[in-house]
């Protein structure tokens, strides 16, 4: 194992800790919001953003060295009709099941069967969207790096 | 199994650490975190596509981390459950949903080229608008199908 790969296990072990410590992997903690009877999930995504957006802002500005990746290079996308298409079916898949990929992964996690099924309707959700991707030669979803603004 | 956390844990507690958490993976790997990247790299693989290792064993990662709450505090859908949803479909017909759910949610997240975690979180904190626009349609969205079917269901779910 590399050590990068060792420092993602970890990095995805304590984010996995802080989204199940807040019922992020529960079905009705997802709906209550969603229906908006619940706003805390939104503040703690929006506390998230708020602590993560200027650190990342300073660093770049800093042109902050990883030390295992190389110069700091944040990914970002600009606008197109699949954010808004992905967008929508992507919506529509978390209502009815009140989880989104994250939730999947840290249901199973917690000892719930169903994350399986969650996951492997994940896996042939990806599958099928690059099948058509491909019959419609459409370009597929890859991340492409903008220029930093500054 | 110990229950000596109270879940959910105070938001304004993880919020702030949730954020430490994607600052300190681009920080020290220059990565972007997002979950359903993860679950590319299954489908990449089975085509014999090059693989992304990192984003495996940061999912094995939430995996632990989560049945360490798990074990902390407990999780009311281990087993069978899965909370209201649960209680109002028969198992095959939750497991079917479920099923059709998620391959709505891995077709879109493919579509748009990552999930809430990718674009809601992370994207939002590079202040990528791509993901701001990914972000604002699917809460839309999610919110209306869920409003439809809490009517739907007469109130049920």
């Amino acid at each position: 194992m590399t050590r990068l790969s060792a420092v993602c296990g970890l990095f995805g072990a304590a984010f996995g800790f802080l989204f199940a410590s807040v019922g992020f992997n529960q079905y009705d903690v997802i709906h209550r919001m969603l229906l908006l009877k619940d706003i805390t999930p939104f503040l703690v995504m929006g506390s998230a953003m708020g602590t993560a957006l200027p650190i990342l802002w300073l660093l770049e500005r800093r042109r902050w060295r990883t030390p295992l990746g190389g110069n700091l290079t944040l990914r970002r996308w600009s606008v197109e009709p699949k954010h808004v298409w992905g967008g929508v079916i992507f919506g529509s898949g978390w209502a009815i099941t009140g989880a989104c990929p994250g939730t999947a992964s840290t249901t199973l996690g917690a000892g719930s069967l169903m994350g399986l099924v969650l996951i492997a309707g994940m896996v042939a959700g990806i599958a099928l969207r690059d099948a058509f991707a491909e019959r419609q030669v459409v370009p597929t979803s890859e991340p492409l790096a903008e220029p930093a603004r500054s | 199994m110990f229950d000596v956390l109270p879940i959910p844990v105070p938001w304004y507690v993880v919020g702030p650490l949730m954020g430490l958490t994607v600052a300190g993976l681009y920080a020290v790997t220059n990565k972007h975190l997002g979950i359903s990247g993860a679950y590319v790299q299954v489908v990449d693989f089975s085509r014999g596509r090059p693989v992304e290792t990192w984003r495996l064993w940061f999912l094995a990662g939430t995996v632990l981390g989560a049945a360490a709450v798990a074990m902390l505090g407990g999780h009311p859908q281990a087993g069978w459950g899965y909370g209201a949803l649960g209680e109002y479909l028969s198992l095959p017909a939750l497991v079917a949903t479920l099923f059709a759910g998620g391959v709505l949610v891995g077709f879109g997240a493919r579509w748009a080229g990552a999930c809430t975690s990718g674009h809601g979180l992370t994207g939002c904190a590079t202040r990528s608008r791509g993901s701001l626009v990914a972000v604002m349609t699917f809460m839309v969205t999610a919110v209306a199908v869920t409003l439809l079917l809490h009517a739907l269901t007469g109130g049920e779910l």
